[in-house]
């Protein structure tokens, strides 16, 4: 393979995200001719992970051309000074590794299934998120000086989230009426599918409502439950509908890989690593791997000059498409992400039916490196358990607010901050990257993810007082609504049944199942009914099945 | 690990991720079907999409299975190797000793995986195709690799300048850079298997302990006091039947 140029392809992927990576894998043993395709110089788009310098470098190509991708904006990077005398300082470069898209994945996706059938899991390794906090701030900053000093909250307390029955039993500050409550409630939630007349009628109230008026469980502990359905907005904000299979999924996924933790994170790097592991599979089964290489131009007919035209369904005409480099290749289907596919100006999705998830559209995230290993964090789950690599921390609404802003503004939305240990080889031995996020963007939000991340720091379960070492700031959009019905959009978006469109990353904070229906979506499209089994395959020749002993 | 006094354990094992990587005809795919298989296909067709492929190799004091990434094929748009490298623990990096421009392209893939690799990664620079090279009656008798002193049978071949000889890169020159750079330093056949187990061999024996706790591990991110062991998540079940929290199905 020394040209592209006048080659002819089956399937044209653009783009290296977590949807297209997966489909590759999907017809890596297809026996179609595949050329994988993106106009960065790294692997991932959306989902990629960075070394510091790569970060840096990204953040100038954003600054310089955000034109070229509307995914990403107001990407800055943050160096404070550091003091010789400090022992804490950053490592190379080159030893970290940073996720764009930090999102847990809960143990009972449909996605951990498909790796193993597929025979990718080998070369992923999934690390156990750990312990779930809930920021409650100590003395709310009465003075508005404060918050001018950037030193807007007082010390505050991280509370763990009970983790199942056995600790609201032994939870020593709840007393006895809250625990029957909650238990009460965790009773429900376990069956909730089956109790819709419990629930139905509150479907769209607020969950806060449905906590008190349905299971009286007191309003301090609202914040633990809502912490666990990760949603994006304020406890009045959201409903019951959206948290209740939320809850039940974080509490089912508790102990199905293992005891104490419900959901995982691939190691280095997030989803990045899945993105790589998807394009490995598909160079494995022939792919052609071009990056730094993009569309130019919308993409033209290519009918056979005799006029014959085809005669399968499954084996559309060709397209011709001329690429960044000037080169010109033709494919009967084009499959990227919707962002990727902006140079062929087909038509904007129209919202299609389906339920429109209750998720941002937009949101800002940080990510820091400090100096410490936040130990407390990271405290064992249970008996035979792994060691976590990950812990959450939920900043309610309003609790990193001077009394002054609760006051005066409508609620802001709370702040997730993800801690990931250096066992994610993101970071050194000793270092924790923190990844913060919240469903807003602007100079507040900037603001509500430097006071998360200072409210985490000065703790009272951490001390001495970890420093910051290095940070990033991003904005990012997720402009179409996403929908669940998203593998039928995948087909239809498009006017042209040729280019198969996915829709943008979702930033949700969770893993979400509906990726692999749009990958499956698009699968089937290009296969028709000739592909057998949905991403299940035998092992390769030469690749010995006798791994999984030895690891053990 | 190493808290295992009975001599009846089974030897530790690791995984090493390996990537190869060198010109387009170099003979990266013969190298490692002569590893793997043993084999050797004469005027063997480019290859087709990468390969994937494992191979144990035994160390009298542990295991180390190799996962080898082969870039073949696709070494124009050089898109592949990016990934293959990101946190491979060793490189295996080919030029073609008849063709010294061959060997230009190893030396820009050995200052790409320094700037870009993971900073521990072993580096084994190797000269393939010694069968070409002339007046070299050690290539016969060194097949199967009895042969211990693996680079010595390179050294003895100083003489270059045979006149039927097709050798374009002089031991001298190669080994100088190898030298410099602090890389492994062989010239195999694939053809006849000179050196090709001596290669492995001398990559897992310098694959730092410190970097094979867990099945994959990289060099320089060590992680002391903590096993990464203990902190995998198996996916396949075999730790899976903790007690059901808050479960009913």
């Amino acid at each position: 393979m020394e040209s592209l140029d006048g080659t002819d392809w089956d399937v044209l992927i653009v783009g290296t995200g977590l949807p297209q990576s997966l489909l590759a894998t999907a017809l890596s043993r297809s026996g179609k001719k595949i050329l994988h395709i993106d106009r960065n110089n790294y692997y991932g788009g959306s989902e990629a992970a960075f070394s510091l310098q790569e970060a840096e470098d990204w953040s100038r190509n954003v600054a310089k051309d955000g034109s070229s991708s509307a995914t990403f904006t107001n990407v800055s990077v943050h160096r404070p000074e550091a003091s010789e005398t400090d022992s804490a300082k950053l490592s190379s470069s080159r030893a970290y590794s940073l996720s764009l898209s930090p999102q847990l994945i809960y143990t009972r996706s449909r996605i951990l299934p498909v790796l193993v059938s597929s025979k990718v899991h080998r070369q992923i390794d999934f690390l156990a998120v750990g312990a779930w906090w809930v920021y409650t701030p100590g003395n709310i900053a009465e003075e508005d000086s404060q918050v001018r000093t950037g030193n807007a909250v007082g010390q505050g307390t991280l509370r763990k989230v009970p983790n199942g029955r056995e600790d609201i039993f032994a939870a020593q500050d709840l007393d006895m009426k809250s625990k029957r409550a909650l238990m009460k409630f965790l009773r429900f939630i376990g069956e909730y599918e089956e109790q819709g007349e419990v629930w139905e009628g509150h479907g769209q109230t607020s969950f806060s409502a449905f906590l008190s008026g349905q299971f009286r469980v007191p309003a301090a502990l609202h914040a633990p439950l809502l912490a666990l359905t990760l949603s994006s907005s304020d406890a009045d904000h959201t409903t019951t509908e959206f948290a209740l299979p939320r809850i039940a999924r974080h509490l089912r996924s508790i102990g199905s890989l293992g005891p104490g933790f419900g959901s995982v994170i691939p190691k280095w790097g997030g989803l990045s690593e899945l993105c790589q592991v998807g394009c490995r599979a598909g160079a494995v089964g022939g792919a052609v791997y071009v990056l730094g290489n993009g569309l130019t131009g919308p993409a033209t007919d290519e009918r056979p000059s005799d006029g014959a035209t085809t005669e399968t369904v499954t084996t559309p005409d060709p397209l011709k498409v001329v690429l960044k480099d000037g080169e010109s290749v033709t494919t009967r289907w084009i499959v990227g992400s919707s962002d990727d596919l902006e140079p062929l100006q087909t038509s904007q999705h129209e919202p299609v039916e389906g339920t429109p998830l209750a998720e941002p559209k937009l949101c800002s995230r940080s990510i820091t490196i400090v100096s410490s290993s936040l130990e407390a964090l990271f405290p064992p789950m249970a008996e035979g358990a792994p060691i976590p690599a990950g812990a959450v921390v939920f900043f309610p609404s309003g609790s990193l607010n001077s009394r002054k802003e609760n006051d005066a503004k409508p609620t802001l939305p709370p702040v997730y901050v993800f801690v990931h240990s250096s066992d994610t080889g993101e970071c050194p031995p000793n270092q924790r990257v923190l990844y913060a996020s919240v469903a807003m963007t602007g100079d507040v939000a900037v603001r509500l993810l430097e006071r998360a991340v200072q409210a985490l720091l000065s703790s009272k379960n951490l001390q001495p007082q970890p420093i910051v070492l290095w940070s990033l700031r991003y904005e990012q959009t997720s402009q179409i609504t996403q929908h669940k019905e998203s593998a039928a959009s995948a087909r239809t978006a498009s006017p042209d049944e040729r280019i198969l469109v996915f829709p943008p990353t979702s930033l949700d904070l969770a893993w979400d199942d509906s990726v692999l229906d749009q990958v499956k979506g698009v699968w089937r499209s290009i296969m028709g009914d000739d592909g057998g089994e949905f991403m299940v395959f035998e092992d390769r020749e030469g690749v010995g099945a006798d791994d999984e002993g030895d690891e053990l | 690990m190493a808290d295992s006094g009975a001599a009846s354990a089974p030897k530790p094992s690791s995984s090493v991720k390996l990537v190869l990587l060198g010109e387009a005809a170099v003979g990266k795919s013969s190298l490692v079907m002569r590893f793997v298989n043993n084999d050797f296909q004469e005027n063997k067709e480019p290859t087709i999409g990468a390969a994937f492929l494992t191979q144990k190799c035994n160390l009298p004091t542990r295991t180390i299975k190799f996962e080898i990434w082969d870039t073949a094929g696709q070494e124009r748009f050089a898109s592949l190797a990016p990934m293959y490298y990101r946190n491979a623990q060793a490189a295996l990096v080919v030029y073609d000793i008849t063709k010294a421009s061959s060997l230009q392209k190893a030396q820009h893939w050995v200052a790409e995986l320094q700037r870009q690799a993971s900073p521990g990664i072993v580096i084994a620079l190797v000269g393939n195709k010694f069968d070409l090279a002339s007046a070299n009656p050690a290539s016969d008798a060194s097949t199967g690799g009895d042969d211990a002193d693996g680079t010595a049978t390179a050294e003895e071949e100083e003489d270059v300048d045979g006149e039927s000889d097709a050798r374009k890169v002089p031991t001298k020159t190669a080994k100088a850079y190898a030298d410099e750079e602090a890389l492994l330093f062989f010239e195999t056949s694939a053809k006849t298997g000179l050196n090709v187990a001596e290669v492995f061999t001398a990559i897992a024996n310098a694959i730092p302990e410190t970097s094979l706790k867990g099945p994959r591990g990289v060099g320089g991110q060590t992680n002391l006091g903590r096993q990464e062991d203990s902190a995998r998540v198996n996916l396949t079940g075999a730790n899976a039947q903790g007690p059901k929290e808050g479960c009913a199905c």
